[in-house]
């Protein structure tokens, strides 16, 4: 059912198949004909440089079901701003093309260069507000589908760049997304990144964790994240990355990790992320044969499955023992 | 529980080598389903999935003919850019039309020239059809000031993201066609020079995590794919710090490559229900649901117990004796942190350990059960992406190399480092000396 041929509007266009250039392509496609028709159109036009109202169309029908078509991109976003077509309109169609396509990067790539376009082209006159509520509304709406798609996160913390949205709101955000899911890693990033970023990227203004009382708030955060998840990995690793941002003791969690898991009572281990943080704060006392005992209880019986690893972390005291003797 | 024999290799399930060569061989033969358009601009790694696993299967002599061996090496040649570097597929070439005006939308590109430098070896071409002077000069281009590489260049812009992905593939081209020269060399009378080093460098030690692993871009979550694509690339650029090296030098990355390797470690997981809530905690022993433990057994997704959880949540978990489960079960790796297994991160943590030289830290036995006993699929060969899934050519490849890293000797030993057999990677040397660079 050819869908161009038989329209006027594209009478003019002598279709231009793609040459495979001999017999036995590689990964040959079994493409609808749909697909091979307009991929022709499109490749005629593009071989014209065609920037018409046309053009978007053909390039939303192709993009809808080869999304990952890296130059098809480039040259609809061309064919926008020569037009100077509604960049809102293209926002609006770009929720649709990104809810059905999860995994496509060119999307969100693609999204932030309207948005960038919105603010600059129309700046004074753009609502910059409600154009970042919105933006952020429909991150959140994608994240119902997936809380843990990466390319979106990506795309969140673009905007907070972008937009200098690194206050309370965006950490409560962080809180919404953790009360959902205690165990979203990615939510967890986002806070450090929200947490620390503007010190490091922006270099305007906040310390992150290295500011005294940051710490405290964010160390109480994830000690209440252990507490209703003790075999969770995320606020244990968040805990850690602040002890070493911050370059303070391993020993000030010790007393926390013992609530967890302890050498006292090897059949109450009830993390062994506490175990692990044990393991390195012996280290760290240079009590070499606790640090083993605690490593023997991971190889055996609280994490077999590494037991290699842990084994070769063992091995590894002796050297630092002697490096520190 | 006492029946069960010590002796792992009992509890194996083994490869069906026989459907894999048949899954590929209807890769190779026959179109590939319609599904797979929206990877039509991808062909070119599609390929080199398809000749890789054959050649891994050592079915590369005999499934395609003379013939369309040649009709495939000229494929690639066909997707040459006549400026340097190769297409990812033929569609953006205007063949007669083409003309300076619209040549910015018919780019080379990165991934492209790697998998197509990959597929041309592994077919024992001798690589004299690559315009190689350009395509180093292209290389150069493709990079950003930041040190970051691109996808493409289009006028005079580099596109596309900055991850990993595309700097393991810039520094596999510059393998390839370099070999270990670091500097500016001569081709045909032409000075070439080389990317820079330093600053890529930089890049992968800036994207660094809080947590060890390593990122696309800094302060983005980890991910084993891009930790594995950065610590591939600068083994490739000779510029890896190693969790066992003597010396740990700023001038190299990872910054701290034990804390990387804590990460990797840390992928492996029992878990593999991908529609499994987590969101309960810690199970005893009594209520964990034992209903993911039996040998062999497929899990239905979505079928998460009587209390709604995995049953391998717990740490605890194996206390009681149940080693043997654990034997029978299998382990894949997670991609992310609290995520559950997925056939592919079994190759890219598999192979960025191997980049370490710490292979065996994980458990490797346990790795294969999981992709012989899961996710390879029983009636079609090839494997899926989790449990019962249907198999694709991303993760039937990757399952494929997995496997081979983690020790099976029913496939080729695979180079981790560059992700084709080692026979493929041992001919570089000849053809460097050939080019006169260092081996």
């Amino acid at each position: 059912m050819p869908k161009y041929a038989d329209d006027p509007t594209w009478a003019d266009i002598v279709p231009l198949p793609t040459d495979e250039g001999g017999p036995n392509p590689l990964a040959a496609i079994a493409y609808s004909d749909d697909y091979s028709e307009t991929m022709s159109y499109l490749r005629a036009v593009m071989a014209a440089k065609e920037h018409s109202p046309r053009v978007l169309d053909l390039t939303e029908d192709l993009i809808d079901m080869n999304p990952a078509h890296y130059t098809v991109w480039l040259y609809r976003a061309e064919t926008l701003f020569a037009l100077h077509s509604d960049l809102r309109a293209e926002l609006e169609w770009l929720n649709e093309t990104a809810l059905a396509h999860q995994k496509n990067y060119q999307i969100w790539h693609h999204r932030n260069l309207i948005v960038d376009r919105l603010c600059g082209e129309e700046q004074g006159v753009v609502d910059e507000e409600g154009l970042w509520k919105a933006e952020c509304e429909f991150v959140e709406q994608m994240f119902e589908r997936d809380a843990k798609n990466y390319h979106v996160w990506s795309y969140r913390q673009w905007l907070v760049r972008r937009f200098g949205l690194w206050g309370p709101v965006e950490l409560e955000f962080t809180e919404r997304m953790l009360a959902r899911d205690l165990r979203n890693n990615s939510a967890w990033n986002h806070r450090w990144f929200v947490v620390n970023g503007r010190a490091e990227m922006e270099g305007d203004g906040g310390l992150g964790v290295e500011d005294p009382e940051v710490r405290a708030r964010e160390v109480k955060f994830a000690m209440e994240a252990v507490a209703k998840t003790p075999q969770n990995q995320s606020p244990w690793n968040y805990l850690r990355g602040i002890v070493r941002k911050t370059g303070m003791s391993l020993g000030h969690l010790k007393g926390f990790a013992e609530q967890y898991a302890s050498l006292k009572e090897p059949d109450e281990v009830r993390s062994s992320f506490a175990l692990d943080l044990l393991a390195e704060v012996y280290v760290e006392e240079k009590k070499a044969k606790e640090a083993g005992e605690v490593l023997d209880l991971l190889a055996t019986r609280y994490d077999p499955i590494r037991k290699h690893y842990w084994q070769y972390r063992k091995g590894l005291l002796g050297v630092e023992g002697a490096a520190a003797a | 529980m006492a029946i069960l024999s010590s002796n792992e290799s009992l509890l194996e399930p083994s490869l069906d080598k026989a459907r894999h060569v048949k899954y590929w061989t209807r890769c190779l033969k026959t179109y590939l389903p319609n599904q797979y358009t929206g990877n039509d601009s991808n062909r070119m790694y599609l390929a080199y999935f398809i000749i890789s696993a054959l050649d891994l299967l050592d079915a590369l002599k005999t499934v395609p003919s003379e013939q369309e061996r040649r009709d495939h090496v000229n494929w690639i040649y066909h997707c040459q850019h006549p400026n340097g570097g190769f297409r990812m597929w033929p569609g953006t070439d205007f063949g007669k039309l083409s003309n300076e005006k619209n040549a910015q939308y018919d780019p080379a590109n990165i991934p492209g020239t790697y998998f197509a430098l990959a597929t041309l070896l592994i077919y024992d071409d001798d690589l004299t059809r690559v315009r190689r002077a350009d395509c180093l000069e292209w290389l150069r281009q493709m990079q950003r000031p930041d040190g970051s590489f691109g996808e493409t260049i289009v006028n005079g812009r580099i596109e596309g993201g900055s991850d990993s992905r595309l700097g393991f593939c810039a520094a596999g081209i510059r393998h390839i066609l370099r070999g270990r020269t670091s500097g500016s060399i001569d081709i045909d009378g032409q000075l070439i020079q080389d990317i820079e080093l330093d600053a890529f460098v930089g890049c992968v030690r800036m994207a660094e995590s809080f947590d060890g692993g390593i990122a696309d871009e800094p302060f983005h979550e980890p991910q084993a794919g891009y930790t594995f694509c950065s610590l591939g690339a600068l083994a490739l650029i000779d510029r890896l710090n190693r969790p066992n090296g003597h010396d740990v030098k700023e001038t190299n990355g990872p910054v701290d490559p034990l804390r990387v390797l804590d990460w990797l470690v840390w992928r492996q997981t029992e878990l593999t229900d991908p529609d499994a809530g987590l969101d309960t905690e810690l199970c005893t022993d009594e209520d964990a649901p034992h209903t993911q433990h039996a040998e062999g057994q497929h899990i239905p997704k979505g079928d998460k117990g009587d209390h709604g959880m995995p049953a391998k949540q717990s740490p605890d978990k194996t206390v009681g004796g149940s080693m043997f489960d654990l034997l029978v079960d299998g382990a894949g790796m997670n991609g992310r942190t609290n995520k559950v297994a997925d056939t592919c991160y079994a190759f890219w943590v598999g192979a960025s350990l191997h980049i370490m030289e710490t292979p065996t830290l994980c458990d490797q036995s346990a790795a294969r059960r999981y992709l012989l006993g899961k996710t390879q699929h029983g009636v079609l060969g090839g494997f899926g992406k989790f449990p019962g899934d249907l198999p694709d050519l991303y993760h039937s490849y990757l399952g494929l190399a997995a496997l081979s890293l983690a020790g099976s000797d029913q496939v080729k030993p695979l180079d981790g480092g560059m992700c084709l057999s080692r026979e493929a990677r041992e001919r570089l040397p000849t053809i460097w000396k050939s080019w006169r660079v260092d081996a």
